[in-house]
C-alpha cells in the first residue's frame, strides 16, 4: 500500500512539475515528457500489468488538466505503458534502470507514444503527421531520454553504494 | 466454461487491460463534446489551477530579464503612440459626431496571471487564475497588451483553461491592417501562425500587421494578431501562402486579460437561420 501512494505521490508532483517549471527549459517549444519517464521507471520495476492502470489514468488526468481532446493522452500513454512493460523483466531491474538500457527504452517509448499521438492530433488539421513525428516527435522523444539520465544516475548510484 | 474463460483471460491479461483501455480511451475520444466530460475537465481545471499556482510562486530569472528587455521597448513605444493617439482620439471624436457612428462599447477587461502553460507535444494552453467567480464565461478572448493571446475553453471556479493562438484547434477572422484583405488564421504547428483564404490577386506585403477582422463571433476587430513574415507564391494554388509572426511573445507570457465579451446570441441565430442554398 505505501509503495502505491509513494507512487502515486511522486506522480502528482511530476504532474505539476510538467504542467508548470518544464516551459523554462523548452527550447524552440519542445519539452520533456516527465511522466513518460516516470511511466517507463514503473514498467521496469513493477512490470506491465501494474503500469497499464497507470498509464491509462496519468495520460487521463493530463488530457483533463490541457486543453486538447480528452483520451487522446491517455490512448497513447497506454500504448506506451505497454511498450516499456513488454521488455520487463524480474531479475534484471536494477540493471535495466541502471545502465543505458533505460535510455534506449525510454528512448523507444516516447518515440511510439509521440508517434500514436500524432496521429490522432494531426487528423483534420493544418500540421502534417510525418513532420510532427519526425520533428516535434523525435526531438521531444530525445529531449524526454536526456531527462531520463537523471534517475539513470540516481539509481547507478544507490546500486554502487554500499 | 467460465473458468477456462478465466483462465484465459488471466494468461493473457496484460492484453485484456490493453483492449480495455484502449477502448475507453477511444470512446473518451468520440465524446469530446459530452457535457459531463466538460464538467469534469472544469473540475480538474479548478483542482490543479490550486497546485499550479502555489507552484507558480517560483520566478523564472530568463523570463524576467528578456520581459524587462521587452517592457522597456514597450514603454519607449507606448509613449510616442500616446502622443499619436491622443490626436487621433480628438480627431476619431469629431468624426464620429460628424457622421453619427454608435459608438462602440469598451471592452469589460479582467486581468488574470498566468500559473501553468502547457507546452508539451504542441499541446499549447494556459491556465489562468480567474473563473467563474470572476465572470469568465467559456469562448471570452484572452488578450495581453502585445495583442490577440487566444481564448478560454474550459472554466472552473476559481481557474480557466486557455487556448493560445498556436493551437491546432484554433482560428480566428483576420485581417490586414494596412489593405483591408480579410483572411482566416491558423497554425500548422510551426513557431509562426498562417493566414490561410487570401488570394494571390490581393494586396498583402511582408511587414504588414495582421488584426482581428470582427466576423467571428468570438472576438472583438482590431486586435493586433503579428506581423506578415513572409509570402509564398505556390504554383498551382489561388492563394498566397502567408506566414505571420505573433505580435505575442508566449514563452514570457505572464500576465493577460480576459474580455468579458460573449458570442452575440442573436447573430449566431440569424446566421443559424439562414435558409440553405441562399448565401
Amino acid at each position: 500500500m505505501k509503495r502505491h501512494v509513494g507512487y502515486a505521490f511522486k506522480a502528482v508532483v511530476l504532474l505539476i512539475v510538467q504542467a508548470n517549471l518544464v516551459d523554462m527549459v523548452s527550447l524552440r517549444g519542445i519539452t520533456p515528457d516527465l511522466l513518460l519517464i516516470f511511466i517507463v521507471y514503473l514498467a521496469v520495476k513493477e512490470g506491465q500489468t501494474y503500469v497499464l492502470p497507470w498509464g491509462f489514468f496519468l495520460g487521463l488526468v493530463l488530457d483533463l488538466s490541457t486543453g486538447t481532446v480528452i483520451g487522446l493522452s491517455a490512448l497513447s500513454k497506454t500504448v506506451a505503458a505497454f511498450t516499456a512493460g513488454y521488455f520487463f523483466s524480474d531479475n534484471k531491474i536494477t540493471m535495466t534502470l541502471a545502465t543505458y538500457r533505460f535510455l534506449l527504452l525510454v528512448f523507444l517509448t516516447a518515440f511510439i507514444h509521440n508517434a500514436v499521438y500524432f496521429v490522432i492530433f494531426t487528423m483534420g488539421s493544418d500540421i502534417g503527421f510525418l513532420g510532427a513525428v519526425f520533428g516535434v516527435g523525435l526531438a521531444s522523444a530525445l529531449f524526454t531520454t536526456t531527462l531520463a539520465i537523471l534517475p539513470m544516475l540516481v539509481t547507478a548510484r544507490v546500486r554502487s553504494s554500499p | 466454461m467460465i473458468r477456462t474463460l478465466l483462465n484465459i483471460l488471466i494468461a493473457f491479461k496484460e492484453y485484456v487491460l490493453l483492449t480495455l483501455f484502449l477502448v475507453i480511451s477511444i470512446l473518451l475520444l468520440a465524446g469530446n463534446d459530452n457535457r459531463q466530460l466538460k464538467a469534469v475537465r472544469a473540475y480538474t481545471v479548478g483542482v490543479l489551477g490550486y497546485l499550479q499556482d502555489a507552484v507558480s510562486v517560483i520566478p523564472n530569472v530568463f523570463t524576467l530579464q528578456h520581459e524587462n528587455e521587452i517592457l522597456r521597448e514597450l514603454n519607449v513605444n507606448l509613449s510616442d503612440e500616446v502622443n499619436r493617439l491622443r490626436e487621433a482620439r480628438i480627431e476619431n471624436a469629431r468624426l464620429r459626431a460628424m457622421v453619427g457612428l454608435r459608438d462602440e462599447a469598451p471592452f469589460n477587461l479582467i486581468a488574470a496571471d498566468v500559473v501553468g502553460k502547457s507546452l508539451l507535444l504542441m499541446r499549447n494552453t494556459l491556465t489562468l487564475n480567474v473563473g467563474t467567480k470572476d465572470g469568465v464565461v467559456a469562448d471570452m478572448p484572452i488578450i495581453s497588451e502585445q495583442g490577440l493571446v487566444g481564448k478560454v475553453i474550459a472554466v472552473g471556479e476559481d481557474y480557466s483553461l486557455g487556448q493560445i493562438l498556436l493551437n491546432k484547434d484554433f482560428r480566428a477572422g483576420a485581417k490586414v491592417q494596412r489593405s483591408r484583405v480579410d483572411g482566416i488564421l491558423a497554425w500548422d504547428g510551426g513557431s509562426e501562425l498562417r493566414l490561410t483564404n487570401v488570394p494571390k490577386t490581393q494586396d498583402v506585403r511582408t511587414g504588414d500587421i495582421v488584426i482581428t477582422s470582427g466576423y467571428s463571433n468570438v472576438f472583438p476587430k482590431d486586435i493586433t494578431i503579428g506581423i506578415i513574415s513572409s509570402i509564398r507564391q505556390k504554383s498551382g494554388s489561388l492563394f498566397h501562402e502567408i506566414s505571420v509572426f505573433p505580435a505575442v511573445d508566449f514563452p514570457a507570457l505572464e500576465q493577460v486579460f480576459v474580455i468579458t465579451q460573449l458570442p452575440d446570441t442573436a447573430r449566431i441565430a440569424v446566421e443559424a437561420s439562414r435558409p440553405a442554398g441562399k448565401q
